[in-house]
């Protein structure tokens, strides 16, 4: 069997490719916006659109690459990909440099690069391999193996620290297991469960950690200091109204008082230019886009690929959910990217690739008919 | 296919697909109605917030109304100054740039220092904060030359009050000063460095004058940087006013007081217009602009001719024999006298264990109503105080505008006193004693009377019995406050005593006889401590302190013109001689158009002046009230 041949070609999703580019394109005029700072006369913007736009196109590169292999040679590439993403995460701490406080980077000369997006991939990866051959649904025993595996890099990550990319490793994983199913009994004690023994968590957070979710629970206390970035985002939010305020006319993102507009709260630009209509189109342009990965997950033909689709469904679903959570004042500041909207090189260059995964299940979803 | 997925061990788990499309359903139900509640339900709310981010007011100032004379003479107008700024945004070395501040100006660093930490707090983001007020050229040419090494430093440009007669006017003017923080709390409009009037008629005018500030609205962006300016309201200018003051005339008024200590006011008494209202010593105006130093504050009040106090409205002394003109017009109203009949005067009258001595001392004779005011015997109105008794005397005193104040338009004016059976009581705890009436009846004891309210009875006594409210801006209606019971025919026979007392060859008002103009005039001595024998033989030598305060006050008459003079001299020793020439000076550039002095101490003492009579039961020192100023900008 070829790689890629015109049969497969003629057999792309064509409705995921079309709702991903909207959506990029979308973030790309968002962020044209968002990168504009008015001063005395005129607009200057800086260059994040442009820079968005490059890794766009590597990650097309990426996608395409994604593609044009069987997904079922990755199930064996599985544990050693895991195994290299332990090691690299375990020299972070020695070799990364540190970037806002926070060492997640090692740097490779030419570019930089961040193990923790790669722990993304192979958690995905080994959770697909492994749930796919789980014969029933889960009990205790195997749910704490995988959660286990899950867990190692996911504290290795928090630990950077990257509250956001832990807790999304092991979210991740967590919607894996889900989709595979897990016993009765266990899931309705692991219901009553988590929620008891998530306060214990508030112990190993960090205080700037802290200080975000308090500000959360009640912004007033502190306007300008944690609870800042949530007051601004929402009077952003709020103040777009029906219609917003036009492009390029948002007051709150242009005056910069709407802090990391281009990356976490990029999507508060959209909310303050565009309204309510705005955010409504992007809404179900997000959940057209997941229900076209849910059907793929639905449609593989075999299992290991419908897990890697429902792993990146998770990927996308997670990430959707915490940033907008944030975003709109329901959830504590988390710095996790809302994709395709906010700027961010490698998120967008993992962004393109998974989804070329996603594509890769799906194209090939009739070739068994002929074996 | 079925085979295929077996040979996996498994079916595509139809319950995971069924949690994906729940997922993505809930997640659209929470963002949507999430959205509606932030977008549309509270969208208003959030509309208001962004609004309040991004725009601040700002304020224009509005240039203050220039002050006149009443013949359109400037008095106080604004005149540019410089004063050195320092945005702090700009400035990346403070303690640096603040020690050359101290070496550009002069002002010591540490003041610096404080000035800069107490303002701080007061001032807006990328407004620069005051340092110095007032640079003169040479300063202002060495920092514009090292400016540009010291970013952060702005010479700026404001308006500054100038008095042009910083002397002359200062009792009447008052001043202005930079507003305090109790004043810019009242007035949101009022920013720091702005000036507000803090005495006298910039005081009391301070609304008509301020005029209103424009002002501007701002956007800025998060770090207060502004990017756009809309106007919303021009600033307009503050009104100008036109003083009912003749700067000639006050001029004149501080000329003939120099050196002494003493009050002169020109009241024209059927407008109630002030022409001058003089009070020396004098303070400048213009030092409270630009902030006193405390060694400059210092030195005006602790000085002990209290420069700062009016005498003419705040000064408070006994009016002598001033108070027989009250008197008379009393006992005419009362009908208590026939005015022909006379009354022996032997220098002195008993009453009871005490003697009550007339000032001269062999005694008028037999003296008639007129004579008596004419010569000013005491022992005629000791006997006139008897009859009326102080419950009469005070009830008039009051309708004719003495004890009460005035009403001029400025601040802290003193009430003066008027003793009555219930003040006493209620103040000593003690009865009203019988000589008392006779104390009275000569304008000594606990009388106190402001040299203003003297020229209001003046002036009511020779317009009809109306008490006028002084009034010191041109042009504005007569305000009648009071009409004191005043038959014509009895105001005519005062007038004709006081024009006697000046024309009599015995009259004690001599000296203020002035060619072709009606001039009638009563002199007052009034005691201010009871003189021990020992000073009383020193005679005119006695110590500056303890020497008796001058009165005179009269009024002219020519062509339809009229004005009441009055000139009170504190430790003048003699009405006549003591308050006379301030008077006489009055008269002849009000009536003759003669602005020079005659020559000083014109050897002209035609009568043996007019002592006080040594009656007093208690001295009465004169009264110096609170000095109510305040430094509000001692730099």
């Amino acid at each position: 069997m070829s790689p890629i041949d015109r049969r497969m070609l003629y057999h792309v999703n064509w409705p995921l490719v079309g709702l991903l580019t909207t959506l990029f394109f979308v973030g790309v005029l968002n962020l044209y916006s968002a990168s504009g700072v008015r001063l005395g006369e005129g607009v200057s913007v800086e260059p994040y659109y442009q820079k968005q736009i490059i890794w766009g196109t590597i990650g097309l590169f990426g996608m395409v690459a994604f593609m044009s292999f069987d997904y079922r040679r990755l199930s064996s590439v599985a544990w050693p990909l895991y195994t290299v993403t332990l090691l690299l995460l375990l020299a972070v701490p020695f070799l990364g440099k540190t970037i806002y406080g926070a060492r997640r980077w090692l740097d490779f000369g030419l570019f930089s690069f961040q193990p923790s997006e790669l722990a993304k991939f192979s958690v995905l990866l080994l959770g697909a391999r492994i749930l796919s051959t789980e014969p029933e649904r889960l009990n205790l025993k195997r749910l704490a193996y995988i959660l286990g595996l899950g867990l190692v890099p996911t504290l290795m990550v928090i630990k950077q620290p990257d509250l956001g990319t832990g807790m999304l490793v092991l979210l991740l994983l967590g919607g894996l297991v889900l989709y595979r199913g897990i016993r009765p009994w266990l899931f309705r004690t692991l219901c009553v469960l988590v929620p008891l023994l998530l306060p214990l968590g508030w112990f190993g957070l960090k205080d700037y950690q802290k200080r975000r979710i308090l500000a959360f629970l009640d912004p007033a206390t502190d306007p300008l200091g944690s609870g800042y970035h949530i007051l601004q985002s929402e009077i952003a939010m709020g103040s777009g109204r029906i219609f917003g305020k036009g492009f390029m006319a948002g007051t709150q993102s242009q005056l910069r008082f709407l802090p990391e507009k281009h990356t976490d709260f990029a999507v508060a630009v959209l909310g303050e230019e565009w309204g309510f209509f705005g955010m409504m189109i992007l809404l179900s342009l997000f959940c057209a886009f997941l229900y076209q990965i849910a059907m793929v997950a639905r449609d593989a033909k075999d299992p290991f690929g419908s897990y890697l689709a429902a792993g990146v469904f998770f990927y996308f679903f997670w990430q959707v959910l915490i940033n907008m959570g944030m975003v709109l004042g329901l959830m504590p500041v988390v710095g996790v990217p809302l994709p395709f909207i906010s700027y961010g090189g490698s998120a967008t260059l993992v962004n393109f690739s998974l989804l070329g995964l996603v594509l890769n299940v799906s194209m090939r979803r009739f070739l068994f008919k002929q074996n | 296919m079925k085979n295929l997925h077996s040979a996996y061990g498994q079916e595509p788990p139809r319950l995971g697909v069924g949690l994906l499309q729940c997922l993505i359903f809930g997640l659209f139900c929470l963002f949507a109605v999430r959205l509606w509640y932030l977008q549309i339900h509270l969208g208003q709310v959030f509309t208001e917030k962004s609004r309040n981010n991004q725009l601040r007011t700002e304020y224009i100032f509005a240039p203050r109304g220039f002050l006149r004379d009443r013949n359109g003479e400037l008095l106080a107008v604004n005149e540019p100054a410089f004063v050195l700024g320092l945005v702090r945004e700009d400035c990346d070395d403070i303690p640096a740039t603040l020690s050359k501040v101290s070496e550009w100006t002069g002002i010591p660093a540490d003041r610096l220092k404080d000035i800069y930490t107490r303002n701080k707090p007061k001032v807006k983001p990328f407004e620069a904060l005051t340092l110095a007020p007032d640079l003169d050229f040479d300063q202002i040419a060495m920092i514009e030359g090292g400016s540009l090494r010291w970013p952060g430093v702005e010479i700026l440009s404001r308006t500054r009050r100038k008095y042009i007669y910083g002397h002359l006017l200062s009792h009447v003017l008052g001043y202005v000063a930079e507003a305090n923080e109790a004043e810019m709390q009242a007035d949101p409009t009022l920013s720091l460095g702005d000036f507000v009037g803090k005495q006298g008629l910039e005081n009391r005018l301070d609304d008509r004058l301020r005029g209103t500030k424009g002002r501007r609205l701002i956007e800025v962006d998060v770090s207060g940087r502004r990017l756009s300016e809309e106007l919303q309201r021009e600033p307009k200018a503050g009104e100008e006013v036109f003083l009912s003051i003749d700067l000639g005339l006050q001029q004149l008024g501080h000329k003939v007081l120099e050196g002494k200590a003493g009050s002169v006011v020109v009241m024209d008494p059927d407008s109630g217009e002030i022409h001058a209202l003089v009070s020396e010593p004098t303070y400048d105006s213009n030092t409270f602009t630009t902030g006193l130093s405390s060694a400059q504050w210092a030195e005006l009040r602790d000085n002990p001719m209290h420069p700062l106090q009016n005498r003419a409205t705040q000064g408070v002394y006994p009016p002598g024999s001033v108070f027989k003109l009250l008197m008379a017009a009393d006992a005419l109203h009362e009908k208590a006298i026939d005015t022909s009949e006379t009354v022996q005067c032997t220098g002195e009258l008993a009453l009871g264990n005490h003697v009550f001595r007339c000032w001269k001392r062999g005694g008028h004779g037999s003296v008639n109503f007129q004579r008596a005011l004419v010569e000013s015997c005491d022992v005629y109105f000791y006997k006139l105080g008897m009859k009326l008794g102080v419950d009469r005397i005070s009830a008039y005193a009051k309708l004719a505008g003495l004890g009460v104040p005035t009403g001029i338009d400025l601040p802290h004016e003193k009430a003066g006193l008027i003793p009555s059976r219930e003040w006493k009581q209620k103040r000593f705890g003690v009865r009203w004693t019988k000589g008392e009436d006779l104390n009275l009846a000569i304008g000594q004891g606990y009388t106190g009377t402001t040299p203003l309210q003297i020229a209001r009875l003046v002036a009511a006594l020779i317009n009809g019995g109306k008490v006028l409210k002084p009034q010191l801006m041109r042009g504005i209606a007569p305000e009648v406050q009071s009409t004191m019971p005043l038959a014509p025919e009895h105001a005519a026979m005062i007038k004709r005593a006081m024009v006697a007392t000046v024309e009599d060859p015995h009259g004690t008002c001599r000296r203020v006889l002035t060619p072709g103009v009606v001039v009638g005039a009563k002199t007052g001595t009034a005691q201010v401590v009871r003189l021990t024998d020992e000073l009383k033989r020193m005679g005119d030598n006695v110590p500056y302190k303890y020497r008796d305060h001058a009165w005179m006050a009269g009024f002219g008459e020519k062509d339809g013109r009229r004005f009441v003079v009055v000139a009170m001299v504190e430790h003048g020793l003699h009405g006549a001689s003591g308050a006379g020439p301030a008077v006489k000076a009055m008269l002849d550039a009000l009536f003759l158009g003669k602005k020079e002095l005659p020559p000083r101490d014109v050897a002209g003492a035609e009568r043996p002046a007019e002592p006080a009579a040594r009656v007093v039961v208690d001295a009465v020192e004169p009264q110096f009230p609170d000095v109510p100023h305040e430094p509000e900008t001692v730099r």
